[in-house]
């Protein structure tokens, strides 16, 4: 069940790229392609027991069993809604693609390709199949980017080439180095879940993945592929890159992070926290600072990460449960947001916030656009009734009895998302039409629906957000649970830390 | 039957709500051929459905106990979020009076805005204010009233956007948004600070634990300022007071829900969160202080106003000011009183002094003046508004007014003084207006001014009926005092100040032997007011120069200092690799030996372990 979401786009992309199909067709195939994808995903969700904590849908082929790699997958509370998200925004930048996409045949097949390849990271439950998929999907973006993308995509293809590369690195030193130390014979997650290690020594491995991830997702220092390389991809690109692949750092952060170093994670809880206040804050201000749209949002994504870190930080019941709904719900804006900044650029020709101008002006300017370009603003700014506010809410919430002064800085930050909203929703929405440059090419349909579906998500999940909850809830409940209290040991070494 | 419309009122918010959703038909693009105008008349349809069903369910709610309903909206985790419903006399009468302003309003504003290109969004706008202010209304949870809160900050945000080509729209938007969303942002914070005290959001739930609540001094303060900064940028009050003054270059039918209703929904959380409130004596003295401060301060900076508009909602502020006092002296009834009272008030003067805008084109008051002959209904709607508004028997204002002063008379008398100052500098200001619109001769821009056509005209004669009323409609709900509890004291004083500052301002404004405009001798003061009390340059100078050049600093860094050392380590490996490149001589001997002493390196380093045992002689 589980293997088509990610053998089905694959097999599609290897029969987009060598099969002689028509040209004209293929945006058409890919759609049909992932919108299976899709609703195969969707019947998975509809099957999925969600009051059951632990993997399900489990698959098991032995494969290299002497390395330890077996083809292994389950999907839980945690995955399930990533991989509806991956299936989702997959099937929506496909659609969103320009019909004249040079080298289609290249370009969908990449696509798909990282598709399948996320699909599979999301699926795997094994330590190795997930480094596996997760370095497959490094060079489909690399050319993703320096192919299809804008002006300085060589730099920005080549950064993010470099940083992903040493994020993967990292990675395997890490789960190489967990292998080592415990003497297990096999990458399988359940075998390494539980393990004994000494609490330094667990520390330390979780700092090595913490770094890793970190470069993912990104946190602040190691986030600076991130504004380059959003800002140079184009807009399906980006959709894929910021809504799914980004959340692929969060996901293993939580899954192999707190899940295998339980421990060690409550250790370094408060460090964490702070990490995402910074996080938080930094992309925040720097955001403000922007000149150029999809720079701004690019920041922004920053800043909306680190409160997927604070919490999971806090590790309370409500808190990670928040963490997994703010990651879908940043998914969502995220994708409709530079969905949106790309139209508004294809259709006026530029980003630049000192140009841009009135677009929200009925006859002669881009309303339904900027009417999107509001909501979808208002909703990364957390205004509730749509989604980004409950996700955020209950992620402050569970984190405030734990982290009190960290969470009360991260509501300052969603504060400060609340002023860049508004300086690109004044420059760009509001004011006056130059009506000499108000010739605007109109604004087709592939542009409108993507953009149109994901608002009446994120409205729909705004106001019913038991939706959004009730699939992590049961398992982001028990991995809570399993959490031992902390220990004398854990305080000493907190304190040496803090000093 | 009426207790068929009690049991369902949950259905009133969603009436409007229905309005917006019908009226997203006629977004640009969509259905051209009727024009914008059906989607005005349908949310006017959806107001009135919603008023109807007020009126008719308000009957069964009077002298009964409040009727409870429960909404499940998420159980996530342990936190129950379902919504409760309080559906009584009280609810009922402030939605009833929400939706009949929102019902006058938007037949006033198919009658102003006639060739308005912005029609149906407008309208949706308007119908999304009521739906969200009866739902505040309704709803018996500070969560939820957050929520609604925190989702008009960005119906303000809208409507006062609402002609968006103009620069001074745009500001006053985004200042409207922004104010409005610190206040939020600190109010939040005081929600995520409840409720581990509490466990609970519900207002009544609230009000049974601060009975029992012990909290340390510092947590109840800091919890206690946190719930208070919502209601005080709702409501205008200093320092977050600006964006009212900003938001008058929206369109008026607008103003006129949101100086009589709006700018109340902070008045009305605040009086909610009372019982929390007065858990700690430090948050009830700093309510008073900020009332009292932006009664008196916003009093005086309407009188110093040149723009119609702007002088009347600095005495919205002003009375705001003193609902904050009332809730900080636990006076909730009066309170309530008082945004009753000056809903209507404020409501039928922001409708008077529209209709004169709307065909003199200007709201300039030093370019007004002699309108009383040409349009007799306007300037006795506006005198009928102010009677309404301050303390003149035996109109709302007077009885509201009378019930606080009467209140704080033993406990705290020295506020009864700033009640009869501010009662009196409104009376001078509104005064003032009066004589400045409506006295004198005319000039150029009032020679041809006649009243206004039925649509307009007709909502604020009703409106002006209400107002009239409304000591009736107290006295049949017995809301009035009865002549023993008269406090015959306080009533003479409250009356001599209102007369005192409209006899003031009628005699400096209406009797034409003064001079106009009036310069106070000490310019700098009358500057001070005049400019808002420089505000605009003080949060220029602090809050906006703040984040301004904190967020350029973390560019700056992230531009340079971070990513310069990526950039640098990137450089520094590529040179590297350059200068290295000329060590490849070509020269096979030159490759062996270097393999050769590379081999023998790592021998050695691979046996230094053996080789470390020899013992050398």
């Amino acid at each position: 069940m589980l293997s088509t979401l990610i053998w089905f786009p694959i097999l599609g992309a290897i029969a987009i790229g060598f099969l002689p199909l028509p040209v004209a067709r293929l945006k058409l195939i890919t759609l049909t392609i992932t919108g299976a994808v899709l609703l195969w995903t969707l019947w998975l969700m509809h099957q999925f027991d969600f009051n059951n904590p632990l993997f399900q849908f489990q698959e098991y082929i032995p494969w290299l069993e002497p390395l330890g790699l077996n083809y292994d997958l389950g999907v839980d509370g945690l995955s399930l809604p990533l991989l509806v998200l991956n299936s989702f925004l997959t099937w929506i930048a496909v659609y969103s693609s320009s019909e004249e996409t040079p080298r289609p045949r290249l370009f969908y097949a990449l696509i798909l390709l990282v598709s399948g390849a996320v699909a599979g990271a999301f699926l795997a439950h094994n330590l190795l199949l997930f480094f596996l998929f997760y370095e497959v999907e490094l060079i489909p973006f690399f050319l993703l980017i320096a192919i299809w993308g804008g002006e300085n995509r060589g730099y920005a293809a080549t950064k993010f080439l470099i940083y992903t590369a040493v994020s993967g690195a990292l990675i395997l030193a890490g789960f190489l180095g967990l292998i080592w130390s415990t003497g297990a014979s096999s990458f399988a997650y359940e075998s390494l879940a539980g393990q004994t290690l000494p609490l330094g020594l667990q520390i330390l491995l979780l700092g090595v993945l913490l770094l890793g991830f970190g470069v993912k997702i990104p946190l602040v220092p190691l986030h600076t592929w991130l504004p380059d390389t959003y800002v140079a991809a184009s807009s399906p690109v980006v959709i894929l890159l910021g809504g799914v692949l980004a959340k692929l750092g969060a996901y293993g952060m939580l899954r192999f992070g707190l899940g295998l170093f339980p421990e060690a994670w409550v250790t370094l809880g408060p460090g964490l926290a702070t990490w995402a206040t910074v996080s938080v804050l930094y992309g925040a201000t720097v955001a403000i600072a922007q000149k150029d749209i999809k720079r701004m949002v690019a920041y922004s994504s920053i800043g909306h990460m680190g409160y997927i870190l604070l919490g999971a930080a806090s590790l309370t019941a409500l808190s990670l449960v928040g963490a997994v709904a703010q990651m879908v719900a940043h998914g969502l804006i995220l994708a409709i947001l530079f969905h949106l900044v790309g139209v508004v650029e294809a259709k006026v020709g530029t980003r630049e916030l000192d140009v841009l101008n009135g677009l929200m002006n009925p006859i002669r300017g881009l309303p339904l656009v900027s009417a999107l370009l509001v909501l979808s603003g208002m909703a990364s700014a957390g205004i509730p009734g749509l989604v980004g506010f409950i996700a955020e809410f209950l992620v402050f919430q569970g984190s405030y009895s734990v982290f009190p002064l960290q969470t009360l800085l991260c509501v300052v930050g969603s504060g400060l998302t609340a002023v860049y909203f508004v300086i690109l929703l004044n420059r760009t929405c509001f004011g006056r039409l130059d009506n000499a440059i108000a010739y605007f090419p109109k604004v087709e349909w592939r542009e409108r629906v993507p953009a149109l579906i994901l608002a009446i998500i994120i409205l729909f999940l705004g106001i019913q957000p038991t939706w959004l909850v009730r699939w992590s809830e049961s398992t982001t409940t028990a991995t809570v649970a399993a959490i031992l209290p902390i220990s004398t040991e854990q305080v000493a070494v907190q304190k040496i830390i803090q000093q | 039957m009426t207790q068929f419309f009690a049991e369902n009122f949950w259905l009133v918010p969603c009436y409007p709500l229905i309005g917006v959703l019908i009226t997203l038909l006629w977004s640009p693009g969509m259905i051209r051929r009727t024009g914008p105008r059906p989607a005005g008349y349908v949310n006017l349809l959806t107001t009135f459905l919603a008023l109807l069903h007020g009126t008719l369910a308000f009957p069964a709610a009077w002298g009964q106990p409040p009727l409870y309903l429960d909404i499940p909206w998420l159980q996530v985790a342990g936190l129950d979020l379902t919504i409760p419903l309080e559906i009584s006399a009280l609810t009922i009468g402030a939605t009833t009076l929400v939706t009949g302003m929102n019902f006058l309003a938007q037949i006033y504003a198919v009658g102003y805005l006639e060739m308005d290109w912005g029609w149906a969004r407008f309208f949706a706008f308007l119908s999304l204010f009521e739906a969200g202010i009866c739902s505040l209304a309704l709803c018996n949870s500070l969560f939820f009233s957050f929520m609604v809160l925190e989702i008009l900050t960005l119906g303000t945000y809208l409507l006062v956007g609402f002609w968006l080509n103009q620069s001074l729209v745009v500001t006053g938007a985004r200042d409207a948004f922004l104010t409005k969303r610190i206040g939020d942002l600190f109010l939040l914070m005081g929600v995520l600070a409840l409720y581990p005290l509490s466990g609970t959001w519900n207002f009544s739930e609230l009000a049974q634990w601060a009975k029992t609540a012990e909290l340390q001094p510092t947590v109840a303060a800091l919890l206690g300022l946190g719930l208070i900064a919502g209601p005080m940028g709702k409501c205008a009050q200093f320092p977050l007071h600006l964006w009212l003054d900003e938001a008058m270059e929206g369109p008026a039918p607008s103003t006129i829900l949101r100086n009589s209703v709006v700018v109340a929904t902070g008045a009305w959380v605040l009086i909610k969160l009372e019982p929390v409130l007065a858990l700690s004596p430090v948050v009830s003295a700093v309510t008073i202080a900020i009332g009292a401060a932006t009664a008196i301060g916003s009093a005086l900076i309407s009188i110093a106003q040149v723009d119609i508009k702007r002088a009347l909602s600095y005495t919205v502020s002003a009375y705001m000011g003193m609902i904050f006092i009332a809730v900080g002296t636990q006076h909730t009834e009066a309170a309530l009183l008082l945004i009753l009272s000056h809903a209507l008030a404020q409501g039928l003067l922001v409708m008077s002094t529209g209709s004169v805008i709307l065909n003199a084109i200007t709201q300039d008051l030093t370019d007004l003046g002699g309108l009383w002959s040409r349009r007799p209904i306007s300037g006795i709607c506006y005198l009928v508004g102010v009677a309404g508004l301050v303390g003149l028997p035996p109109l709302g204002g007077f009885w509201a007014l009378l019930k606080l002063a009467d209140g704080l008379w033993a406990s705290h008398p020295w506020l009864v003084g700033v009640l009869l100052l501010v009662n009196g500098l409104t009376a001078f200001s509104m005064m003032r207006e009066f004589g400045l619109i409506f006295a004198g001769q005319p000039k150029e821009m009032t020679e041809r001014s006649p009243e206004n056509a039925w649509l307009v005209t007709l909502p604020m004669m009703g409106l002006m009926g209400f107002t009239l009323h409304l000591p009736l409609i107290l006295q049949s709900l017995s809301l009035l005092p009865s002549w023993a509890s008269f406090n015959t004291d306080v009533a003479l004083l409250l009356l001599f100040s209102s007369l005192l500052g409209c006899g003031a301002g009628a005699i400096v404004y209406i009797d034409q032997k003064i001079p106009k405009p009036i310069q106070l001798p000490w310019g700098g003061l009358q500057d001070f007011f005049a400019n808002d009390l420089y505000t605009p340059k003080l949060y220029r100078s602090s809050i906006v120069f703040g984040v301004d050049w904190t967020s350029r600093i973390a560019d700056w860094f992230d531009r340079f200092i971070i990513d310069g050392a990526v950039n640098l380590v990137g450089a520094v490996s590529l040179l590297g690799g350059e200068a290295l490149k000329y060590g490849n001589s070509g020269r096979g001997q030159f490759y062996v030996l270097t393999i050769a002493l590379s081999s023998v390196a790592i021998a050695i380093a691979m046996s230094w372990s053996f080789l470390s045992q020899l013992s050398l002689p």
